[in-house]
């Protein structure tokens, strides 16, 4: 296995333990409702503003690993200073730091995956990404469930920090002549830095802005159905619930650990279209069924249709990205761009479907995140063009490069 | 509880007098938090924690909202339940026991919240029948 391939596992390993489970372990040191809800909006609020910053931080820094270390360092600083201090500043502090780290973290990791492969190889490299990513997730929901089950909320952000110990073990084996000069795509070399196109220009591409405005109404769609059907299966299920919830989390990364791989590969041979139709179908058709629904053994079923819209979305969106700014440069900058809408998206999707499964109940919750993931569907069907390289010019371009 | 217990006089007490302030002392396990505390049923089955309590306009607590269920914090439901259904470190290591009711009877009841709608409070079965106290004494 690549030293690139143990990184991703690991990244997704530890993030699992920041997210909902802060709140369960401030609820067990005796914080209030209102405490916590801030500092889990002082984390959503620095995920969303920090996207474009840490992009274009991961834009204007040569050595894209250092980057990636830092923020593996910072996320590591702050799961310590949940674990040692949970009082009010230092977890407002830690939340900020995680919620911008991790902002920093994910494009200068796509970056340096850039950097070691052709771009035409770029798709494949992508789908091993979220393939090791998918496991780690998996994994690493098993190991903190069990480790806050059977040790204490603490234990788990202890855990945290010792899997970002060996994510940065895992970078610092990615060598540093993998990164060199020799073989590389051009947009991100130092000797085409200087004519390098201002950031304004890569960032007027009116694909981006179509891409952007389709990865987040799929979040919108997307991100609010686990927890509100995980609310319905505690309802129903009972004492079997926790079990059935967890296999609803894990299930779906298999799922995206078996197809991920095959998203990349089939992105660069038959497009990046069809397979982002694909996935992205796959979202409106699991909200329509959970809907119809209401079994909780079906639910986590259905659940696995996740595992495809993730693969797809995982694979393609940094995908497209890179192809758009192939000639512009500005890879990071503009993923930080799509970062901030995929942000926004996930952030309004729980309150959308909160406010509605409260009025008109759980069923019309689901039916509107399914209106939602068609129309995301469609307006990539219109709209996206296909931007995969056409083969001819990669060679064309790869005999003009100057050495 | 340990209802009969006297306080510790506080050895400063005196001096706080004078300020119009008495300090007394008590012993660890009569007085605890519960913000945040495990709740386990009968039979020992997690019944989720403690976050928030709930009081009437007379200042005593009438409920306790309990977060229960759920993975890792998803899928958690809040759940409020009548104070008077807890028994609190009756039973020694067990801490804050709900005795009359099962994860079962709680995963359906309707979820607590706070944005002024009416609170609906669980109150089990045997508690409104006999009307007496139903944790086992110290």
């Amino acid at each position: 296995m690549h030293a690139l391939d143990w990184l991703n596992f690991f990244i997704a390993n530890f993030q699992t333990g920041f997210g909902p489970f802060v709140s369960v372990y401030l609820t067990s040191v005796g914080w209030t409702q209102g405490e916590i809800g801030l500092a889990l909006s002082v984390g959503t609020l620095a995920a969303v503003i920090g996207q474009l910053p840490a992009g274009a931080l991961v834009d204007a820094v040569r050595r894209k690993r250092r980057a990636a270390a830092a923020a593996l360092v910072a996320i590591i600083v702050s799961a310590l200073l949940v674990a040692a201090w949970p009082i009010l500043l230092p977890i407002f502090v830690a939340e900020a730091l995680h919620a911008f780290a991790s902002g920093v973290l994910n494009p200068a990791v796509a970056a340096i995956s850039l950097l070691l492969v052709e771009h035409s190889r770029f798709g494949e490299r992508l789908g091993r990404n979220a393939r090791y990513a998918a496991i780690g997730n998996a994994i690493g929901a098993g190991l903190m469930g069990a480790c806050g089950y059977y040790l204490s909320g603490r234990a788990v952000f202890i855990l945290t920090a010792l899997l970002g110990a060996a994510a940065l073990a895992a970078l610092a084996a990615i060598r540093h002549e993998e990164l060199g000069p020799a073989a590389r795509p051009a947009a991100r070399r130092p000797d085409r830095r200087q004519c390098r196109p201002p950031p304004w220009r890569a960032l007027r591409d009116p694909r981006l802005f179509i891409l952007c405005a389709c990865a987040a109404l799929f979040q919108l769609a997307n991100a609010a159905i686990l927890p509100l059907a995980a609310g319905f299966v505690t309802k129903r299920a009972g004492g079997e619930a926790p079990l059935l919830i967890a296999a609803g989390i894990i299930g779906p990364q298999l799922v995206t650990a078996l197809l991920a791989p095959r998203a990349g590969w089939a992105a660069e041979r038959w497009g990046r279209r069809p397979i982002l139709i694909l996935g992205f179908g796959a979202l409106p058709l699991r909200a329509l069924l959970l809907a119809g629904f209401a079994n909780p053994y079906l639910v986590m079923v259905f659940q696995l249709l996740d595992g495809i819209d993730a693969a797809a979305f995982g694979v393609l969106l940094p995908l497209i990205v890179a192809d758009i700014t192939r000639e512009s440069g500005h890879y990071t900058l503009s993923l930080g761009v799509a970062g901030l809408f995929v942000g926004l998206g996930a952030t309004l999707s729980t309150a959308i479907a909160g406010f509605i499964a409260d009025r008109l109940g759980g069923a019309a919750a689901f039916l509107t995140l399914a209106g939602i993931g068609a129309t995301a569907t469609a307006l990539v069907w219109i709209m996206m063009p296909e931007t995969r390289p056409l083969p001819g010019r990669v060679v064309a371009r790869a005999f003009k490069r100057p050495d | 509880m340990a209802a009969g217990a006297a306080p510790i006089p506080a050895p400063d007490g005196a001096a706080a007098e004078q300020r119009g302030v008495l300090v007394r002392r008590f012993p660890a396990q009569d007085l605890f938090s519960v913000l945040g505390e495990e709740v386990r049923s009968a039979a020992g089955a997690d019944m989720g924690r403690i976050v928030d309590v709930l009081a009437d306009e007379t200042g005593r607590p009438r409920a306790a909202v309990i977060d229960f269920g759920g993975f890792l914090g998803v899928g958690t439901r809040k759940i409020a339940v009548a104070w008077r259904a807890l028994c609190f470190g009756g039973t020694q290591k067990h801490g804050i026991v709900l005795p009359d009711l099962t994860p079962d009877q709680l995963k359906s009841a309707p979820e607590y919240e706070a944005s002024g709608k009416p609170v609906a409070v669980i109150t089990p079965s045997p508690l409104i029948e006999s009307g007496s106290d139903p944790c086992p004494g110290p």
